[in-house]
């Protein structure tokens, strides 16, 4: 599905990601764990081709294509999406004319026919019904005066609208209580399939006892350190990233 | 006051004139129109029609347009009122405009400024507010080379209220300029005033909006609020808000903001599968909606919607 290789990038001017090697096959769930300062972030930015974050070497390959050639929104018609740590508040821009026209143009891209105002709102209130989201949200300007569980489930239900191939999810969990966490993994958990992989960034284990990875790579200093399976999580969070960063985390 | 004159054109020099510069923009040879045109709007009292008026003033290539427009309502009168400014070539449109508000007459004033790019367009308006009156006044720059919406509002009744809201969308060399001043003179009166511009290539726009409290003109509440969206480098914008208070009991508060579009937001719609452009476009429009979405009436609502989507779609594509 996706094939990062000697991954370098940098911001403003400093190397953040020293040279990231990865590779997640269809249908599987990868964990990135790290510090702070690690490179998580940038990592997801750098995927989903945010300004600033300059690749100095090395190569994305998803599904053939080369990733870092596109534009952030060839990017998502593509199939990747970025479920931020910090949603975004747009104000006076409506969520629901938001989700339209992202939908729609995704759909364009993907050569397939744009959803009329009528076939929208069907699709949309359906995936709502299912993620537990109000109906009010869609009236309301994007993440405008949502609390921290109403952005990530914002987050996903727009993940679910748009159906990527692989999802990069930013400290999902950073803000969030254990309810709306277990809200947020389980619409996630509906979206795990045999040609749909996931890269879940945490700080923390508890995000992996809901969202349970196949694979666990541990980021430190910019580079994969460590990978195990599932196990690698619960180690980490026992002992800590001292043993990744000479020091206590 | 009245309204300005060719043969005694203010000068950069003048405060009022600061940042607009008529004798430069303004055609040469112009011909002064044989006839000026005079329209009165009046309403007896208690007159209310559910059926607006709608004035269309066209500027022709080469002339000096004065028109001179009065609107009068008497006690308890309402009224709508659509005035478009459209026009071809390069001419000046000086229009002096009288409004005179009995008690409790409502007056809706929807001013639409699409003049032909090479125009000038000084519209001058005087209000005059009796007790309990009410003025609601949008007002959209979009045309001409050189705009200068210049208002007076004189509140003399106890209670009257006046919002004066507006939007202006102009690019290349447009200079589009709103002058503004709510003039207090009796208690328990409320003013609001709220502009968005939003300037592209190398367009300029002014806000000057003023709100004046004469002595013993208490319990009045006022409000300005301008803020101005910079879309390509060239651009400028001149905003001075000013209060002027001289009674001891008043409420009053002023804001103004410049900025670019938010490029976390830019990015996060694009990350959604917008394209640039699209992403540019929801933000402008939701920009000036915060203004547009004010006015009551839904049809002219839908009418400075597309106006603006319009304006929108003209735009270059800019990635």
């Amino acid at each position: 599905m996706i094939k990062i290789n000697n991954l370098h990038a940098t911001v403003n001017g400093k190397e953040i990601l020293k040279g990231i090697n990865l590779e997640i096959p269809a249908g599987e769930v990868h964990a990135i764990m790290g510090p702070n300062g690690s490179g998580k972030s940038t990592l997801s930015y750098v995927l989903a081709g945010r300004e600033g974050y300059e690749v100095t070497q090395g190569s994305v390959t998803f599904e053939g294509q080369d990733l870092l050639a596109m534009r952030p929104e060839e990017r998502a018609a593509a199939g990747l999406f970025l479920a931020f740590q910090y949603p975004v508040e747009i104000p006076g821009v409506q969520m629901s004319n938001f989700l339209k026209t992202a939908l729609n143009s995704v759909r364009k891209q993907r050569g397939e026919d744009e959803l009329d105002a009528l076939a929208f709102l069907k699709l949309v209130k359906a995936k709502m019904r299912a993620l537990g989201v109000h109906d009010d949200m869609l009236k309301r300007p994007v993440n405008v005066g949502a609390s921290g569980g109403e952005k990530k489930r914002n987050e996903v239900l727009q993940m679910a609208m748009l159906e990527p191939r692989f999802a990069v999810l930013d400290e999902t969990d950073s803000g969030l209580d254990i309810d709306a966490l277990k809200v947020v993994a389980d619409g996630v958990n509906s979206l795990r399939g045999a040609d749909r992989s996931f890269l879940v960034i945490t700080h923390y284990q508890r995000l992996l006892d809901y969202i349970k990875p196949d694979v666990v790579h541990v980021l430190a200093d910019g580079k994969i350190v460590k990978t195990g399976g599932a196990e690698l999580a619960h180690e980490l969070e026992e002992k800590g990233y001292a043993g990744y960063t000479g020091q206590a985390a | 006051m009245i309204g300005l004159s060719p043969e005694n054109l203010p000068t950069p020099r003048q405060e009022d004139w600061k940042y607009t510069s008529l004798s430069r923009a303004i055609p040469k040879k112009l011909v002064p129109e044989a006839a000026k045109s005079s329209i009165l709007i009046h309403r007896n009292r208690g007159q209310i029609c559910e059926q607006g008026e709608d004035i269309l003033l066209t500027g022709q290539s080469g002339m000096l347009h004065s028109p001179v427009l009065k609107v009068v309502l008497e006690q308890g009168a309402e009224l709508t009122l659509i005035e478009r400014h459209e026009g071809v070539g390069s001419y000046w449109k000086n229009m002096d405009m009288e409004i005179i508000l009995g008690k409790e007459a409502k007056f809706h004033h929807i001013r639409l400024i699409e003049d032909s790019v090479e125009a000038v367009s000084t519209l001058n308006t005087r209000i005059k507010m009796s007790e309990s009156s009410f003025y609601s006044g949008f007002y959209l720059i979009q045309g001409g080379k050189l705009v200068r919406n210049e208002i007076h509002c004189l509140i003399e009744g106890e209670k009257a209220q006046c919002h004066f809201n507006g939007i202006s969308l102009l690019q290349g060399e447009q200079h589009g300029d709103t002058t503004l001043c709510a003039e207090h003179k009796a208690q328990y009166t409320r003013s609001s005033q709220f502009f968005r511009t939003v300037l592209d290539d190398r367009a300029r726009g002014v806000f000057q909006g003023k709100v004046y409290v004469h002595k013993n003109a208490d319990k009045i509440e006022a409000t300005q609020l301008s803020n101005a969206l910079l879309l390509a480098e060239g651009t400028e914008m001149d905003t001075k808000p000013a209060l002027e208070i001289y009674a001891d009991d008043v409420k009053c508060t002023h804001g103004a903001t410049t900025g670019k579009l938010d490029e976390a937001a830019l990015f996060y719609m694009r990350s959604r599968g917008m394209s640039a452009q699209e992403a540019r476009r929801l933000l402008i429009e939701a920009f000036v909606g915060g203004v547009v979405d004010k006015l009551e009436d839904e049809a002219v609502r839908e009418i400075v919607y597309y106006k603006v989507q319009q304006w929108l779609k003209r735009r270059p594509d800019d990635i």
